[in-house]
């Protein structure tokens, strides 16, 4: 893919939030968008006609993060208040809100089942949270972290967590193993490539790191971009050909994954990006911003 | 006094008896109360602060109840003043306190308030303060609507006071600063127009009274103002709109009202003030950081967590931020804002500058060798020279002797002063091994020697006086006794350690000497010798105190705090480690004793290599700070971690853990862990991870293991059971437990029961002597044990196993035996063989061991229950006999109610029958378990 296939074009811009977007994240098959922030709501759109869909309120603070189950009948959000919201999309009810965390909660996910909640939180623990029994309680509650834990992903088998005290820690459920990579630097985000065998992650150091699953080493290292002080997004373009990253001034980097090249940089935003998503299929890119927009980038 | 008294002088007052100065102190206490205290509340007697009755029965009293506590006038009762209510309406007369109050509790509640007198309020405050709040209150409770200042004569003090009086007796007028007035002008009428001036321009000019023409007027006011010192007092914030009174448009949106005012003052006052920014407008100082546009919650604070990190950036353009603006304007901005007015007087305006400025001063000049630590010269640098220059580095002389020699000499002189060094050269004059001393071989070396050891003595001043002020020497380690001692940590190569060591007597001798200024160093050393834990100083320290204990005697010390965070089991680990440890010492004691002078040397090689290695992991820290930098990152490591089964579940996957001990839950208090936790849980945990570390049994084996420990969890409850209920249940638990106990074949296992049973053999014993019992040795399993029994652990420690047959009681009953036997044959699948076949026998063994043990208590138990009956017995013959008395008592007191008596007879028999069903109902039980 060159750089011509990138998404470098804005096809809509999304607007409705009021202050900054901290999120912006396509459901399972791409044909969504469900965006929050500041002004404390959640909010769906239909990103490929820009239109705004839904909007959930119930949050008392600043939504951090929002991940919708696989059958979009779900979703899940956490932010300021130290809960974790499990919704209902179609009613826009709250099914449950799941409460432990002793500070904000910065990142949640489903499983794959969509069974459990993972969210990663502010008091430096990953807890799980089950949907399908009535129990409030955490399932697990993983505090081996030496403080916030800024980013969670899931796989099948194994739930990993990047943490400001530079790890990223993968929990493996089949062998009751822990993984810690120490990375040396705060990691602010972490994503997974598609194929599962590498994690992305961004450090407080203005680089974006490359691992080995398997065996923890450090594939590649990419730079240029600024991302220093804020939690801005990475993650891999759909075919693991490239790796996306924001910016705080505003402008969203492509890096070759293999020679780790810019390959592109354009200005999404005035302001910080706070997140990057990619579309699971096509070219598509959305990338939300403290100036309060979400904008979706096609080719 | 006698007569014969006449001719002392008494000095002083005699010494009253005690008991006269106390009894009286006491009537003068209860007195001076007004109550006597001690009286019961019948005697008690309520006076007046004149000592006047105050209440008084009913029918008591007479005319001093009648006169003094009610009227208080000889006239009797008349109103102090009448007024007819057909001119005078009354109006709601406010009540106060002080209506209902007698004078003595207003005289109280006077002397708690404390207010300057009028009398002496010189420059009459509080006065002021009374009639300002007086004022206040008034306006609170019909608000004024006068916008504009107040002017503080509305508000003066009531009286005047002292210094005012005075200042008026000087001349000094209201309203005018203290200065010299001028003679010719009106000073009341001067004062009169300044006020008005300040009122509103308008009224100036229409002031009747007004006989000076207008430019006059202008002229004049600007003096008055000048002279007018008294600030006036304004009402902060007028009532200029037309809501309600009390109604605040903006209670909730602060934002909006400072962007009104900014607005109105705008308006009013062009270019006099600049609209606030936006930024400045919505959220204060405080609150600066707040994302605009969202309040939280009217219940929730702001928080730390609140503060908008993106606060710097204006994410929407239509508000406009005067960036044209200094930051000095901001600053004045402030500074208006804090002096209370949000407006200037009108006619003036802020200064773009002010005149004041600080005045800075420049830190004085440091001179370049200015060193900012102040060195105290010790006593002994004092008589030593501080050889500021260090002497050169000089090849060590060839001869290793020497060499050995001047080091320790160079390290003693370090400490002892150089006084010593003068002694030892006139000593050793014509000794030519000194001849370093003067300027002989090797005398440059020992320059620089002694300068090298005085700079590491010079650093370790710190670290000594550290050692001198806590009373632990023994606390010393290898490190700090060896720098010291001035050790040298090996550095330059082992061989020459090893010629330090073949010549080590030579070396000895410094540190011999100073063995009469310090604790000895070999007895240090001695101990070093016998340190089984080297690698856990806390554990090292609790075996000495141990050792201690075992070979001084005296009081054993129940176990100090540091061992509270072990557990039981634990501890019983480890105290039989330090048991065998002792005892291994003890037997190497003579072996060692002669291997001594050898041994001293290596030991000391020891030391220092310890130190060594000591050293190099410093550097091997500080290398991982360098390496942050490095390329090492990313690190990785590897933990146990252990998902919970419902996770697993979750996840569809197998729980690796399946079949293991759920680790121990979490102690919700101290009480929890006490009772209900027992070591074993704590001990298998601890084991778990040991075992996991190694991942190789699977779930086949360890499905039974789990019922085993679910029981040893929960063991206290059975102890329980045991002694409170009959059991009946427990023989229908056995058979299943027996199965599951054969499959055990764990050897640390094992381990874990013999603790166990050690704990729970102790509870036996001590079971058995409250109840009076003598449990009886162990003789059966003795003798039933099998030789794969004797290769168990325990052997290891001989001390154990007699504890344990001594603690471990087992009385077996021999259908129990055959039951446990056929049980055993049952189940033979379970057994695996090989290897494992002894480990699982013994842990049968304990298994069926502890069963006994169970079985025993169970015995004592039955046994204890019909002690109990005996006891009820004998109670119940007590009882009767007591009847026996009762009725005789009857007998003897023939005028006690008869219906009493009835009632008494009736209980006793009542109580009487529920007995006879106990006694049945046991005796039932009793027969069931036979």
């Amino acid at each position: 893919m060159s750089a011509t296939e990138l998404p470098t074009k804005e096809a809509h811009i999304l607007k409705g939030h009021e202050g900054a977007v901290l999120a912006a994240r396509f459901n399972g098959d791409g044909n969504y968008a469900l965006t929050c922030g500041k002004d404390r709501t959640i909010r769906l759109w239909n990103p490929h006609r820009g239109i705004l869909i839904k909007t959930y309120k119930s949050h008392g603070r600043e939504v951090r993060d929002v991940h919708v189950t696989s059958d979009n009948a779900k979703f899940c959000s956490c932010g300021g208040d130290r809960q974790v919201y499990y919704w209902d999309v179609s009613t826009g009810r709250v099914i449950r809100k799941f409460r432990g965390h002793d500070g904000e909660v910065n990142a949640v996910k489903f499983n794959d089942s969509s069974s459990v909640v993972v969210s990663a939180g502010f008091d430096r623990s990953l807890r799980v949270w089950d949907c399908r029994s009535h129990s409030v309680e955490p399932v697990q509650i993983i505090d081996t972290f030496l403080d916030t834990v800024m980013s969670v992903v899931l796989t099948k088998t194994e739930i990993i967590g990047g943490s400001v005290d530079g790890t990223v820690r993968t929990f493996d459920m089949r062998i009751g193993r822990e993984m810690s990579d120490n990375l040396g630097q705060p990691v602010n985000c972490i994503s997974i490539s598609n194929d599962g065998n590498c994690v992305l992650a961004g450090c407080l150091d203005s680089t974006l790191r490359l691992l080995d699953r398997t065996t923890g080493e450090l594939l590649q290292v990419y730079k240029g971009h600024i991302s220093k002080s804020f939690k801005t997004d990475c993650c891999l373009t759909n075919s693991d050909a490239h790796v996306i990253g924001g910016s705080e001034d505003g402008l969203v980097f492509f890096w070759d994954l293999v020679d780790a090249k810019v390959v592109s940089k354009f200005r999404a935003h005035d302001l910080v990006v706070t997140s990057v998503s990619y579309h699971p299929k096509e070219d598509c890119m959305l990338t939300s911003s403290v100036d309060g927009t979400i904008r979706v980038w096609k080719k | 006094m006698g007569s014969d008294e006449e001719d002392f002088v008494f000095h002083g007052t005699p010494i009253e008896r005690e008991e006269e100065i106390a009894s009286r102190k006491k009537k003068a206490v209860a007195g001076a109360s007004g109550n006597l205290r001690t009286l019961p509340a019948w005697k008690q007697e309520v006076t007046d602060e004149e000592g006047r009755r105050r209440f008084h029965g009913a029918f008591t009293g007479g005319y001093s109840a009648g006169y003094y506590n009610t009227v208080g006038s000889k006239e009797g009762w008349a109103p102090q003043s009448f007024t007819s209510s057909r001119q005078n309406r009354a109006g709601a007369r406010k009540q106060s306190i002080s209506d209902f109050l007698d004078e003595d509790e207003k005289a109280d509640m006077e002397g708690k308030s404390l207010s300057a007198s009028s009398q002496f309020d010189t420059f009459g405050f509080t006065a002021a303060e009374h009639s300002r709040k007086h004022a206040e209150k008034e306006q609170h409770e019909r608000p004024s609507a006068i916008p504009g200042p107040v002017p503080d004569e509305l508000v003066a003090p009531v009286s005047e006071s002292i210094g005012v009086k005075l200042l008026l007796k000087m001349g000094w007028r209201r309203g005018h600063s203290i200065k010299e007035v001028r003679a010719s002008s009106d000073a009341r009428r001067e004062a009169r127009k300044a006020f008005l001036a300040f009122y509103t321009d308008e009224n100036t000019k229409e002031t009747p009274d007004s006989l000076v023409s207008e430019t006059e007027v202008e002229t004049s006011l600007g003096e008055d103002i000048k002279i007018s010192e008294s600030t006036p007092v304004y009402v902060l914030n007028p009532k200029q709109d037309l809501h309600g009174l009390g109604y605040d448009p903006f209670k909730h949106a602060p934002e909006f009202r400072e962007k009104k005012r900014s607005r109105m003052s705008a308006n009013k006052e062009v270019g006099f003030r600049k609209p606030l920014s936006m930024k400045e407008s919505l959220f204060g100082p405080k609150s600066g950081k707040i994302a605009p546009g969202f309040g939280i919650g009217a219940l929730e604070e702001l928080d730390v967590e609140d503060e908008d990190v993106y606060a710097g950036y204006d994410f929407d353009q239509t508000y406009v931020i005067e960036d044209e603006q200094p930051a000095r304007q901001s600053n004045d901005n402030r500074l208006r804002l804090t002096s209370k007015e949000h407006d200037v007087l009108p006619g003036f305006g802020a200064a773009k500058n002010s005149d004041y400025s600080m005045e800075r001063f420049n830190p004085p000049i440091i001179p370049k060798d200015f060193v900012a630590r102040h060195k105290f010269s010790g006593p002994l640098e004092a008589e030593t020279k501080p050889t500021v220059s260090a002497p050169p580095e000089v090849p060590p002389p060839a001869d290793n002797n020497l060499k050995l020699l001047i080091e320790g000499f160079a390290t003693f002189v370090s400490r002892c002063g150089k006084l010593y060094e003068d002694l030892s050269r006139e000593k050793n004059q014509s000794n030519q091994l000194f001849d370093f001393l003067r300027e002989g071989n090797g005398h440059d070396y020992y320059a620089r020697r002694l300068w090298e050891e005085q700079q590491k003595r010079k650093d370790q001043s710190k670290l000594t006086l550290d050692v001198k002020v806590s009373p632990t020497v023994q606390k010393m380690t290898a490190e700090t006794r060896g720098s010291l001692l001035g050790e040298k940590p090996l550095q330059r190569s082992l061989k020459e350690t090893d010629t330090s060591a073949s010549s080590g007597g030579s070396f000895q001798f410094p540190t011999n000497l100073s063995d009469t200024f310090t604790k000895s160093a070999s007895s240090q050393e001695a101990a070093d010798a016998v340190k089984p834990f080297k690698d856990d100083p806390a554990k090292q320290e609790r075996f000495e105190q141990f050792l201690k204990e075992k070979y001084k005697g005296g009081l054993r010390t129940t176990d100090s705090n540091r061992v509270n965070s072990m557990s039981e089991s634990a501890r019983a680990q480890e105290r039989l480690d330090f048991e065998a440890a002792a005892e291994a010492i003890e037997k190497g004691k003579a072996y060692k004793e002669v291997r001594r002078a050898t041994e001293q040397p290596l030991d000391f090689l020891a030391g220092g290599l310890q130190f060594t290695s000591g050293g190099t992991e410093q550097i091997k820290d500080t290398g991982v700070v360098d390496m942050k930098s490095s390329k090492t990152y990313p690190k990785r490591e590897e933990f146990q971690w252990r998902p919970s089964p419902l996770l697993c579940k979750r996840f569809d996957l197998p729980d690796p853990f399946m079949g293991k001990l759920p680790p121990a839950p979490r102690a919700r208090n101290k009480m929890d862990s006490l009772i209900f936790l027992p070591d074993t849980v704590k001990a298998a945990s601890a084991r778990q991870v040991s075992e996991s570390q190694v991942p190789k049994k699977e779930t086949s084996i360890e499905e039974p293991e789990v019922e085993v420990e679910v029981e040893n969890v929960e063991r206290p409850v059975d102890l329980y059971k045991a002694i409170f209920s009959d059991d009946s249940e427990d023989d229908e638990d056995q058979p299943m437990n027996g199965k599951i106990q054969e499959g055990q074949e764990k050897k640390n296992e094992a381990a874990a029961t013999t603790l166990n049973r050690l704990i729970a053999g102790d509870f036996l014993e001590s079971l058995g002597k409250e109840l009076g019992f003598e449990v009886p040795m162990e003789e059966e399993i003795k003798s039933r044990s099998k030789p794969e029994d004797s290769s168990d652990k325990r052997l290891d420690r001989p001390g154990l196993k007699e504890k344990v047959e001594e603690k471990t009681s087992s009385l077996t009953l021999g259908s129990e035996e055959e039951k446990s036997r056929k049980k055993r044959e049952k189940s033979p699948g379970k057994r695996s063989g090989g290897n494992d076949l002894s480990s699982s026998e013994s842990s049968g063994d304990e298994r069926r061991r502890k069963r006994y043990n169970k079985k025993d208590r169970h015995r004592n138990d039955s046994e204890s229950d019909s002690s109990s009956d005996y006891h009820s017995r004998d109670k119940q013959g007590s009882r009767s006999r007591s009847k026996r008395r009762e009725s005789s008592r009857e007998k003897r007191s023939s005028h006690k109610k008869h219906s009493k008596h009835r009632r008494t007879k009736k209980s006793s028999s009542s109580r009487y029958s529920s007995d006879e069903e106990q006694k049945e109902s046991r005796r039932e039980k009793k027969r069931r378990r036979d």
